[in-house]
C-alpha cells in the first residue's frame, strides 16, 4: 500500500470548511468583550477555551490534514487584527505549537487522539504566551487584566490553567465525538 | 451608473491605522489621560469626516456604554477618578480602533491581497470567514428557536447543549460548506496556477494618505498639547 504524503494540499472545499469553521468560532466568541478587563487570569482562556477547542477539532477530524488548525487560526484572526494584534499573532503561533506537537507524536491526523490533542492544545498554549509576552515588553502601567496576567498568584494561576486544560479537553472531546457521530451517520465525509 | 460602494479607506491602510490607533491609545490610556482624550477624539472627528460616518455612529454608543460601565466598576471599587477614566478610555480606544475595519469591505480585503500575490485558499478563506459571520449568527438564532419551540430546556444544561445545539449546528455547517465548495468551484476557483484576472483593482487613493497623515497629525498633537 502506498504510503501518504504527511503534508498533502488542501483543496478548496478544506478551506471552505476551515472558513466556516472559523466564523462559528468568532461568532460563539462573541464573550469575550464582558471578560477582557476582568483582573482575573485566564479568565478569557475559560470563557473562550470550550468554542476555541469544539470547533477546531471539528475542523481537523474533517480535513485531517497538517495545517488545518493554522488556518483556523488565520481566518479567526483576520477579525482580531483590528481588536487585539497581539492576540492574532499569539493564536497563529499557538496553532502552530500545537500541530507541532500533535504531529511530533502521532505522525498526522489519522488517528482521531491527534486531532483531540490538537484542538485541545491550542487555546491553553496561550496562557504561557501571553505572560511570557507581557512579561517581556514590560506591563508598565497597563490595566489591571494585564497585571494578573503578567502577576498573577500562584494558586489562582495553577487553578485557572488547569480549567482552562480541563474546559478545552472537554471541548476537544465533544468536537471529536460529534464529529465521529456525524461520520457514521454519513453526515461528514471527507 | 455603478450601485457599489467602495470602501472608505485602503484596506491594508485601514489594518495599519487600526492598529496604530490602538496601540497609541491604549499606551497613552495608561500614561496621560489628557492626552489619550485629545488623541482619541481628533482620531473620531477625522473619521468622521473621512467617509467613516456610519462605523462611527454605529460604534460610539456601544463603546461608550461598555466604558462607562467598566469605569464606574472601577471607581466604585476605591480606585480613583483618574484610574476610571483611564479604564473607560482603553474601551473607547479599541472600539475606534475598529472603526476602519467596519468600514473595509471583505471583498476590498481579498482583492487587495490577491494583487500582493496572498496564497488565494488564504484569501478565500478571509473572505468566508467574514462575509459568513452575520448568516452564522442567523443560522444559530433558528437553532435556538428549533430548541424554544421543542421546549428542549437550557442550554447550560451539557447533553441539552450536545444533542440539540452542537449536532444541528455542525451539521447545518457541513452543509453550508459543501454548497458553498461546490459554488465556488462551480465558478472556476482553483488553488493552482498563478495566473489570475483581478478585474477591479484596488489602489491607495490621495484620501487614504490623507487619512494617514491626519491620524498621524493627532497623534503628535496629542503629545504636544
Amino acid at each position: 500500500m502506498e504510503k501518504k504524503k504527511l503534508f498533502q494540499k488542501f483543496t478548496v472545499k478544506d478551506i471552505v470548511f476551515l472558513a466556516i469553521i472559523s466564523a462559528v468560532t468568532l461568532v460563539t466568541s462573541a464573550v469575550m468583550p464582558l471578560v477582557i478587563a476582568v483582573p482575573v487570569f485566564g479568565i478569557i482562556q475559560v470563557a473562550l477555551g470550550f468554542q476555541f477547542s469544539v470547533f477546531p477539532a471539528i475542523g481537523v477530524m474533517k480535513v485531517r490534514k497538517p495545517g488545518s488548525v493554522v488556518f483556523v487560526a488565520i481566518f479567526s484572526g483576520i477579525v482580531l487584527v483590528f481588536m487585539n494584534p497581539v492576540m492574532f499573532a499569539c493564536l497563529a503561533l499557538c496553532a502552530v505549537i500545537a500541530e507541532a506537537v500533535s504531529l511530533a507524536i502521532f505522525k498526522g491526523y489519522e488517528k482521531d487522539a491527534a486531532c483531540f490533542l490538537a484542538g485541545a492544545l491550542y487555546l491553553p498554549l496561550s496562557l504561557p504566551f501571553l505572560h511570557l509576552w507581557y512579561k517581556a515588553i514590560g506591563i508598565g502601567d497597563s490595566g489591571e487584566a494585564v497585571k494578573a496576567l503578567v502577576n498573577p498568584k500562584p494558586l489562582t494561576a495553577v487553578l485557572m490553567s488547569l480549567a482552562v486544560v480541563a474546559i478545552c479537553c472537554l471541548g476537544a472531546f465533544v468536537g471529536v465525538k460529534i464529529s465521529k457521530e456525524l461520520r457514521k451517520s454519513g453526515a461528514l465525509k471527507k | 451608473m455603478s450601485n457599489i460602494k467602495k470602501s472608505a479607506v485602503y484596506p491594508l491602510l485601514g489594518i495599519a491605522v487600526s492598529v496604530f490607533v490602538l496601540i497609541f491609545g491604549l499606551i497613552t490610556a495608561a500614561k496621560d489621560n489628557r492626552c489619550c482624550c485629545i488623541f482619541l477624539a481628533g482620531v473620531f472627528i477625522v473619521f468622521l469626516l473621512t467617509g467613516f460616518h456610519r462605523a462611527c455612529l454605529r460604534v460610539i454608543l456601544p463603546a461608550l456604554a461598555v466604558a462607562a460601565l467598566f469605569g464606574l466598576i472601577t471607581y466604585l471599587s476605591g480606585r480613583g477618578f483618574d484610574k476610571a477614566l483611564s479604564i473607560g478610555l482603553r474601551f473607547i480606544a479599541i472600539g475606534i480602533a475598529v472603526i476602519p475595519g467596519m468600514s473595509i469591505r471583505p471583498v476590498d480585503l481579498t482583492r487587495n491581497l490577491n494583487a500582493l500575490k496572498v496564497p488565494r485558499g488564504i484569501t478565500l478563506g478571509m473572505l468566508i470567514a467574514l462575509n459568513f459571520t452575520p448568516l452564522l449568527k442567523a443560522e444559530i438564532k433558528q437553532i435556538r428557536e428549533a430548541m424554544k419551540t421543542r421546549g428542549t430546556g437550557s442550554i447550560i444544561n451539557l447533553k441539552i447543549l450536545y444533542r440539540a445545539f452542537l449536532i444541528p449546528l455542525v451539521m447545518r455547517l457541513v452543509n453550508i460548506s459543501d454548497t458553498l465548495a461546490l459554488s465556488v468551484e462551480t465558478r472556476g476557483f482553483t488553488l493552482e496556477g498563478n495566473d489570475v484576472s483581478v478585474y477591479k483593482k484596488v489602489s491607495p487613493r490621495i484620501k487614504d494618505g490623507a487619512v494617514a497623515a491626519l491620524i498621524a497629525v493627532c497623534a503628535v498633537g496629542a503629545l504636544i498639547i
